[in-house]
């Protein structure tokens, strides 16, 4: 994602850094904490730590704002990818309690903490890149959320409602790896715990492996049983799901304003006119317009049908009237025969200067 | 080319171009005046307004005209053009050659004379000064009645090629031959010199006495001599000066001095030289009665004569005919890059010394052929000759045409001769190949073996294909003259390299040696008469390859021969595999012929009953396996060789076995698959596939909605697999070691009947298909007992929800595995419209989305293109490659190798997608030529089409090194009959990085449905390097040592890290091209211990390194490019990106693990930034957390 970065800054940077395993990292880089992290001896991950901040100038909603609340909520940049929430709840307990993670990679949040690190600096040409970029990666983070609740959310809110609960396919837990570099909020259950985790550490965090979500070829194994489940829970959850949706688009349709071969009329007594649906049958009613494409097809035949002798004689007419028409056309004919001779001339002779023609 | 051939040809109403440009010519003619007087204004004005095009003169009307009428295109012209003085010599710096010339012929008339002597004493006294007197075979003895002498020649005269101004530059930088003959006095010799090669003997000597002169304490010119035979024949000893010391200012022209003694006038009647003549009489006393023929003695000595008439006749050539120099130097140039002439490597037999071939054949064409005496042949003079008219590159391709034509084997060919020839066609019985030259003396093709001229044409007629049918993308240029064809892998479907020197002829013939000269020529004439003879049909051409004689010292005598050869076999497909060839019937068992078949088969000849009834002597060649058939070529070459030159097998190399090993598991896990019952093979595979698509519609009353079609879209059915597929019945496979527990689930597309049940939401669709999977699922256990099905969710623990995801696994009885997945054509609309939901509206107006919608899109994108290439593409792809494998049966063979290739240089899959791999293979087997088939003309079909696997890998590999893939390829893939529909965007750059190969096809004029996700073009460039890496390797397999492998094996230098697994986790491990069987043998104290790790559930497809590859790969894609060989590999290999290695500004989205470094503050405004730089330690740490248990170690380079 942001890696692809504008040759601008490429510039910038163009001597190579020491080697970075001697030099003592520093405490602090634009506002945010280094965390050192161990891995084992010679491995060292960073984690960047600052506390989270609202934006302010975007209309974010409401659900996030309570999501993550100001004051106690950890902002981490660079989380190892394969992190899972128990890993970074156990990373933070010498700091006070988490009250759960929320991993989001990227996506607007992360951008607007962006934002607000780089105080105002705008950044031109690479917002609409990174927009693009961080709405995919939400779109499969936004599925991650809940470590232990594989069932997307869409599901979940339909077993909000009344209608027929969906039977849950089995779900073993395992860790989901994220793309390198992303971000996370950690929320402490106090405000206090945040200002100690934002205090640089004596001695580097010991990265905590939770040995109960299973690595390596365990792992593998896990997920590949885990995505073969017995048949008759397939069964229960298609079925059921179908079922709550078949509700969903009932009641939709119910509560819908618009009624098959109704025809729409708003309060003032004019009628919608709509564009045909599935099948051509418009879905708000009675009017339809046709549709430009058909139009066009419409129009295309009609014109090249009834025009075309027309046109042919017109282009006859002006091209061979005049004797200096003639010789107008011949001499552009033989002119772009020369052009096109020079052009294959011109190409060898720049193929002869690389030495292609020797044979050996 | 001279200006009255210009004249001619503008005015020459019969130009076969189309009536546009005809139109547009007959009026440049009528007013060509008229324009020149607008164009003289029009000049007057040109320094004001550059942009205004001056129409182009008459003169250059006529040569634009000229080109595109006369030659294949213009820059075909052009390119002809701008070859020519590359392969000729600066004749405009020869004066320093000149004046050595004239020296030379200055010391040579002066020489003095050499009283007549016995030839040992006269060889003795040269012997002295250092040189030999090269006498032939049999050596004269002290009871020699005969005497040589040497006066100084009566002539000395500039022949050959240099002197027409026709010299074409060799192969290999070899010089340019300067050739001078001397004619030697005829009092010299008696009459009775023809026999017994005395004039041979007689020759030598002078020879010696020249080269004495020419080297000796007396001789003033400052130049080195060697001796040189002309395809080893010492008959043919001719005398090589090159300059030495001070005098190396000709030796920039690059030429050496030919001294050629020759014998305008002598006592001795031709007549007794008639090719019918026998001249040796060798054992006089045994069969004096059977005097055979000596048609390559009597042509040697003919060509002693020959010299100075062949020079007046290429000169007249070259005089009378414009074109003739030029068309000489394409066809010349042509027959070098294909190895008929000299060259220090892989050179065609028998083409030696033979420039007046080419010359000759050029005559034929202009001047006609001789008519033949009415009576002997139906064809009377069947060559009309063509006249003087011709440009070169028509000239050259009629020559082609003449040579790919012409059966030289069954037809002898007179050019016409002023008065008739010579020795009627009759006496020509003798010789293999028969093309007499104009002067009528000498049989050109003497001595060249009919197997090389089977080459020659089969060579003719494709360069013929190449110009008339290179309707794709490449210039046939390149190939006809550009590049070297002499590589042996990529020119010949069988390659053997034979050891001879051991070699002793069955029937020898001391009558045969007498007549090639030597032992070594006679063995080689007989060996590719043998072969041919045996191979019959199943071989269009057989070549024998060695490298051109050389030049030796004076003081060797004979010339020395180079042990091996190399034997090149092309196949003819249709019958090169055939398992017997049938003798004579067994009535005849007492006949003459049935006597030759037992004595050539030797003990493989027997008498077999055949199913017919009939009963006959017979050669059957036992295999054990459909992939052994291909060997029965080399088999017949060996049984013959061994048979017939008493060259054992330890003198025979191929390269088959090697190859073929590399596409077969070792030898104990074969071994083991048998011991269990497996059944293999791809015919087995596509039988159990299609059994299963029987028990599927079967169910038919139980499913809510009928099956219309399950159709096959895995490599595995088509042939294409790199590995053959194998399956184990379930029952047996508990204890099969886990590192060949791999089971390949092949991939089958189903749908279902169109019904108007199915929802209208994504979702719900993909929520349906996993109902429809669980209704299939049980019916199928229900109704196949044994079998085993089970729905699969997906790929990773995440879900997409509008993506199709689901899949159905199925193992049957036998246990062969399929994965089945759903296609129903609607998700492909709504898709559609969640892209774009309003179609109607242009670009500008519509609303900027919300992120929410863009993520919905971005996904929907995504699904689209899984969609596309699932359910649309593959399944054609499927279909038109199976197709292909079943037209050319090396074309499967070639896939799997280089699919191999790929794979075992960490590419395939990761990088370079098994359908990209499939479409180079079907470029490289189409672009040869098998369209031709649809013609009918049945001798040109498919004339570059590779018979064996090995030579279509070697082809592709060539391919590959030199193919510039930014241009992008076009594949013809529905075999060329709608080619011209899809038009390459040759100047349009790959829309992305991802993508840098375009493999467009009919159903993909785009091109990048295979490649949209790689190779990138580091990845493609790497590719470039890996094959020329290959293809110099390959080469390197020619000098003999070195092994097939070795192509095969992966270069790790170049990875900045390296992650290696633990193989005996892997169940593809033994596919490893290096399986070491140790890890799966059993280790432990008791034979049973296996069993506490068995593979007790049957996991289809289950491969962990795959997975935990795709896992880094997408976790890590911004930080390192990946590689890991999917066929058993143990290795991901990364390579950091570059542009990450040095500090950056710290970002929140930066995408990559960075750890912050301390910036020297040269520039305070940027410090505050925060610099940071990719954590390589963690990164790696993080990798082997991941794959804990799993990872062996981790390497970096250079820690």
């Amino acid at each position: 994602m942001g890696s692809s970065s504008s040759p601008g800054k490429q510039r910038r940077t163009t001597t190579a850094g020491p080697s970075t395993s001697s030099t003592p990292l520093p405490a602090t880089t634009v506002g945010f904490t280094v965390l050192p992290i161990t891995y084992s001896q010679t491995a060292t991950h960073v984690l960047y730590a600052r506390s989270h901040s609202a934006p302010k100038h975007k209309d974010s909603k409401g659900k996030q704002r309570e999501e993550l609340p100001e004051g106690r909520t950890l902002f981490l940049v660079n989380v190892p990818p394969d992190a899972t929430e128990r890993e970074l709840t156990v990373l933070f307990k010498a700091c006070g309690t988490v009250e759960r993670v929320v991993f989001s990679t990227g996506g607007n949040g992360a951008q607007a903490e962006q934002e607000a690190n780089d105080g105002g600096e705008s950044e031109d040409g690479s917002g609409t890149d990174e927009d693009q970029e961080g709405g995919d990666e939400e779109g499969s983070g936004s599925e991650e959320e809940g470590e232990n609740n594989s069932r997307p959310k869409k599901k979940r809110k339909i077993s909000h409602l009344e209608g027929p609960q969906v039977v849950p396919l089995p779900s073993v837990p395992l860790r989901t790896l994220r793309r390198t570099g992303h971000t996370a909020y950690v929320v402490f259950l106090d405000a206090s715990s945040l200002a100690r985790a934002l205090k640089p550490p004596q001695k580097p965090y010991v990265w905590p492996v939770d040995i109960e979500t299973p690595l390596g070829l365990a792992h593998y194994s896990a997920l590949y049983s885990s995505l073969r489940p017995p048949l008759d829970v397939v069964r229960a959850h298609a079925d059921s799901w179908m079922e709550a949706f078949e509700y969903e688009q009932t009641k939709k349709r119910q509560e819908s304003k618009y009624h098959k071969g109704e025809a729409i009329v708003d309060e003032d007594g004019f009628t919608l006119v709509t564009r045909g649906g599935a099948y051509g049958k418009t879905l708000g009613g009675g009017v339809g317009v046709m549709s430009k494409q058909f139009m066009n097809e419409q129009g295309e035949s009609a014109g090249t049908g009834g025009g075309k002798r027309h046109r042919k004689k017109k282009e006859k007419e002006k091209q061979a009237f005049y004797a200096f028409q003639i010789h107008e056309k011949k001499r552009k004919e033989i002119i772009d025969l020369k052009k096109k001779f020079d052009e294959d001339k011109a190409k060898i002779e720049k193929l002869k200067q690389s030495r292609k023609f020797k044979p050996y | 080319m001279s200006s009255t051939l210009k004249r001619k040809r503008s005015g020459s109403p019969g130009s076969d171009s189309g009536s546009d440009s005809d139109a547009s010519g007959s009026g440049s003619h009528a007013s060509r005046d008229e324009w020149q007087g607008l164009g003289a204004p029009d000049s007057q004005n040109a320094p004001s307004s550059s942009h205004v095009v001056k129409p182009p003169t008459g003169q250059e009307l006529r040569n634009i005209k000229e080109a595109t009428d006369l030659y294949r295109s213009t820059s075909f012209k052009f390119q002809i053009d701008a070859l020519l003085p590359n392969v000729r010599p600066k004749y405009q710096h020869s004066q320093p050659l000149d004046a050595f010339l004239l020296s030379l012929h200055k010391l040579l008339v002066n020489a003095s004379p050499i009283s007549p002597q016995h030839p040992l004493q006269a060889s003795r006294s040269l012997s002295k000064k250092g040189i030999a007197v090269p006498y032939i075979r049999p050596l004269p003895t002290e009871d020699t009645n005969w005497k040589v002498a040497f006066e100084p020649p009566t002539e000395v005269v500039l022949v050959g090629s240099w002197a027409t101004k026709t010299a074409v530059k060799g192969k290999d930088s070899l010089k340019y031959q300067v050739d001078v003959a001397i004619a030697m006095p005829p009092g010299l010799f008696q009459e009775k010199d023809y026999l017994n090669g005395r004039v041979f003997q007689k020759r030598a000597f002078y020879l010696a006495v020249v080269a004495a002169a020419l080297v000796g304490p007396k001789s003033t010119l400052p130049c080195e001599a060697f001796y040189e035979s002309t395809s080893g024949d010492p008959r043919c000893t001719t005398l090589v000066v090159e300059p030495s010391g001070s005098s190396k200012e000709w030796s920039k022209l690059n030429a050496r001095v030919r001294i050629i003694p020759f014998l305008p006038e002598s006592p001795i009647p031709l007549q007794r030289l008639s090719p019918s003549r026998s001249n040796l009489r060798t054992h006089a006393q045994d069969d004096e009665a059977k005097e055979e023929a000596t048609p390559i003695y009597n042509s040697a000595f003919m060509l002693m004569n020959t010299p100075k008439m062949h020079l007046l006749s290429v000169h007249a050539l070259a005089q009378d005919i414009p074109a003739f120099t030029d068309a000489l130097t394409l066809l010349r140039v042509w027959a070098n890059q294909r190895g008929y002439g000299p060259g220090t490597r892989m050179c065609v037999r028998g083409f030696e010394g033979k420039g007046m071939l080419w010359a000759s054949v050029l005559e034929l064409l202009i001047h006609g052929e001789e008519p033949l005496r009415v009576g002997l042949s139906k064809t009377n003079a069947k060559r009309k000759p063509l006249g003087k008219g011709l440009s070169p590159y028509q000239l050259f391709k009629a020559a082609l045409d003449f040579l790919a034509r012409h059966g030289f084997g069954d037809e002898a060919v007179f050019v016409k001769a002023q008065d008739g020839h010579r020795f009627p066609p009759g006496s020509y019985s003798s010789h293999e190949a028969v093309f007499v030259d104009s002067s009528s003396s000498v049989n050109l093709l003497a001595g060249v073996p009919l197997s090389s001229l089977d080459l020659l044409r089969h060579d003719a007629q494709a360069t013929l294909q190449a110009l008339d049918h290179s309707s794709l993308s490449e210039d046939p240029f390149q190939t006809v003259f550009l590049q070297d064809h002499r590589d042996i892998f990529g020119r010949f479907d069988v390659v053997l390299r034979v050891d001879v020197s051991s070699a002793v002829m069955r029937a020898k013939s001391a009558h045969l040696v007498a007549d090639y000269g030597s032992v070594y020529n006679a063995l080689l004439a007989n060996l590719t008469s043998v072969l041919r003879r045996g191979l019959g049909n199943r071989a269009k051409a057989i070549a024998v390859l060695h490298p051109s004689s050389d030049v030796r010292p004076l003081s060797q005598a004979l010339p020395s021969s180079s042990s091996v050869v190399y034997l090149g076999i092309i196949l003819d497909t249709e019958h090169a595999f055939r398992l017997v060839d049938h003798g004579p019937a067994a009535e005849e068992q007492e006949s003459e012929s049935a006597r030759q078949f037992r004595e050539f088969w030797g003990d493989k000849a027997e008498l077999r009953r055949f199913k017919d009834g009939s009963i006959t002597e017979s050669v059957v060649w036992d295999v054990k396996s459909a992939d052994e058939r291909v060997h029965v070529p080399a088999l017949i070459v060996k049984h013959l060789l061994q048979r017939h030159l008493g060259i054992g097998a330890d003198a025979v190399q191929t390269w088959q076995n090697q190859f073929d090993a590399l596409l077969k598991a070792p030898e104990s896990i074969r071994s083991l698959y048998q011991a269990r019952g497996a059944s293999i093979g791809f015919k087995t595979a596509l039988t159990a596939f299609d059994t299963l698509v029987k028990q599927i519609k079967a169910l038919d009353e139980e499913l809510p909605l009928a099956i219309l079609n399950v159709s096959p879209v895995s490599a595995g059915l088509r042939y294409t697999e790199a590995f053959v597929p194998v399956a184990i019945p379930l029952a047996s496979r508990p204890g099969i070691p886990s590192s060949a527990s791999y089971l390949p689930a092949m991939e089958v597309v189903v749908e279902f009947e169109k019904s108007g049940r199915w929802p209208d939401d994504l979702r719900a669709i993909q929520k349906i298909k996993l109902a429809f999977f669980e209704r299939l699922a049980t019916c199928l256990m229900g109704a196949v007992k044994g079998l085993q099905a089970n729905v699969v969710l997906g790929n990773g623990p995440v879900r997409k929800e509008i993506q199709d995801e689901v899949a159905l696994d199925i193992v049957t009885p036998d246990g062969w595995a399929f994965r089945a997945r759903i296609w129903h054509d609607r998700e492909a609309t709504l898709l559609d419209r969640v892209i774009d939901p309003q179609p109607h509206v242009p670009k500008a107006v519509k609303k900027p989305l919300t992120p929410e919608e863009a993520r919905d899109r971005q996904a929907a994108i995504e699904a689209k293109e899984v969609y596309t290439r699932r359910f649309l593409h593959a399944p054609r792809h499927h279909r038109a490659v199976a197709a292909l494998s079943h037209r050319s049966a090396a074309f499967a063979g070639t896939i799997r190798l280089v699919k191999r290739w790929f794979a075992a240089h960490w590419l395939l899959r990761s990088h370079v997608r098994e359908e990209a791999v499939e479409l180079l293979c079907s470029y490289v087997f189409l672009r040869t030529g098998a369209r031709v088939q649809t013609e009918g003309a049945a001798g040109f079909v498919g004339a570059g089409m590779p018979g064996t696997k090995e030579r279509g890998f070697a082809m592709v590999l060539e391919f590959l090194k030199d193919w510039d893939w930014t241009k992008g390829l076009v594949v013809p893939l529905e075999f060329g009959d709608r080619d011209a529909s899809v038009t390459p965007d040759a100047t349009k750059p790959p829309p992305s990085t991802r993508a840098a190969w375009s493999l467009a096809t009919e159903f993909d004029p785009e091109g990048h449905m295979w490649t949209s996700h790689g190779p990138d073009a580091i990845v493609a460039r790497r590719v470039t390097v890996l094959a020329k890496a290959a293809w110099d390797g390959l080469c390197g397999l020619e000098s003999g040592d070195g092994d097939v492998k070795r192509l095969f094996h992966h270069p790790t230098d170049d990875y900045d890290f390296i992650v290696e697994v633990d193989p005996s986790l892997s169940p593809r491990y033994y596919q490893n091209v290096d399986a070491d069987p140790s890890v799966w043998t059993v280790k432990g104290k008791y034979a049973n211990a296996s069993s506490k790790d068995p593979v007790s559930a049957v996991m289809p497809g289950f491969d962990p390194l795959t997975m935990f590859y795709d896992d880094l790969k997408r976790t890590y894609e911004d930080s390192a490019l990946l590689f890991y060989d999917v066929l058993g590999g143990t290795r991901i290999g990364g390579v950091w990106l570059p542009n990450l290695r040095a500090p950056r500004p710290f970002r929140v989205l930066g995408g990559f693990s960075s750890i912050p470094v301390l910036k020297d503050s040269e520039k305070p405004k940027e410090k505050d930034r925060g610099f940071v730089v990719l954590n390589e330690n963690a990164l790696l740490g993080e990798i082997g957390r991941i794959g804990y248990g799993y990872i062996v170690k981790i390497t970096q380079k250079g820690v």
